[in-house]
């Protein structure tokens, strides 16, 4: 089944997504792993701060906030339905402000996650790397980006396991 | 395995699932540090979202064919958070000293196995139940 319209001005050859539910399972509980790999990164540095820090600079609330602000972007940008994206879809569920109503939700979740991951380099930067702490207690502000880089690429995963479903049942009702 | 007694593979499963409670509790019993014991609470937590939100979009199949696709990627989703919890939660214990090395070796083992047994028992019950 190859897709009608051309995007590209050459044939370029894109590997075909994958269109199987087992598939599309395993992409759903990789993105449940990675979510708690980010999270467990950013939580074992507040364990190491607490039981075994040997400098006195430790993890505060603020080296929480933008793990929280990714929490709530994943949050938003899942809760949305993706059938109301597209303007087409709008029309048969009636009311032609939904498509944009999603649209400007959407847009505040993928916000809230990029100023997650945007505050957790900036936490690192100024509370970290600017008063030139040594490394073990480095670590934090390291830990926190990656946790918050893998919390976004688990975004990521979701979000193409979701569309590879919807391939799935669209080829299904054809 | 053709053709496998069941009862034999019932027995050979909670010997394994044996193993892996022994494994757990001698890394806690061995080091006087029962923290480890936490890692079973999410290993045995671990496949019950996936069978509630199964169960639940069974029940409202008939109604919206994508909200039960939704429910059953939630019940995934979780899933996947608890199965890393319980690898994750030795290596932070371990990195933090609060256990040691050897036990969290053996607790992590000992939860896999816990986990695959009751993976391996739950796959087997639907495949009696499918025939």
């Amino acid at each position: 089944m190859s897709t009608g319209s051309k995007l590209f001005r050459f044939p370029i050859p894109l590997p075909p997504l994958p269109t199987s539910a087992s598939v599309r399972s395993a992409g759903v509980y990789l993105a449940g792993g990675l979510f708690s790999l980010g999270f467990w990164f950013f939580l074992d540095s507040a364990i190491y701060s607490k039981k075994f820090n040997p400098y006195y600079v430790h993890v505060k609330f603020v080296d929480w906030i933008p793990g929280i602000c990714s929490l709530l972007g994943i949050i938003v940008i899942n809760s949305i339905d993706k059938a109301r994206l597209s303007s087409e879809a709008s029309f048969s569920y009636g009311g032609e402000g939904v498509a944009w109503k999603a649209r400007l939700v959407l847009f505040m979740g993928f916000a809230l996650l990029a100023g997650g991951f945007a505050g957790s380099i900036v936490v690192l930067i100024l509370k970290y790397i600017v008063p030139q702490t040594p490394w073990p207690t480095l670590y934090f502000g390291i830990s926190n980006v990656i946790s918050n880089g893998l919390m976004m690429l688990s975004c990521v995963v979701l979000w193409i396991s979701q569309n590879v479903e919807d391939e799935y049942s669209y080829s299904l009702a054809l | 395995m053709p053709t496998a007694n069941p009862l034999s593979k019932i027995i050979v499963l909670a010997s394994v699932l044996a193993a892996g409670f022994l494994l757990i509790i001698l890394s806690c019993a061995l080091f006087d540090n029962w923290l480890p014991l936490l890692v079973v609470g999410v290993f045995l937590l671990a496949p019950l979202p996936n069978a509630i939100c199964e169960k639940y979009a069974a029940n409202d199949d008939f109604m919206q064919e994508t909200s039960g696709n939704a429910v059953i990627d939630f019940g995934r989703y979780i899933t996947g958070i608890l199965v890393v919890t319980g690898l994750a939660l030795p290596f932070a214990l371990a990195h933090s000293r609060v256990i040691g090395l050897p036990a969290m070796f053996m607790s992590i083992f000992g939860g896999l196995l816990v986990y695959g047994t009751i993976i391996t028992f739950t796959m087997f019950f639907n495949e009696s139940e499918e025939f």
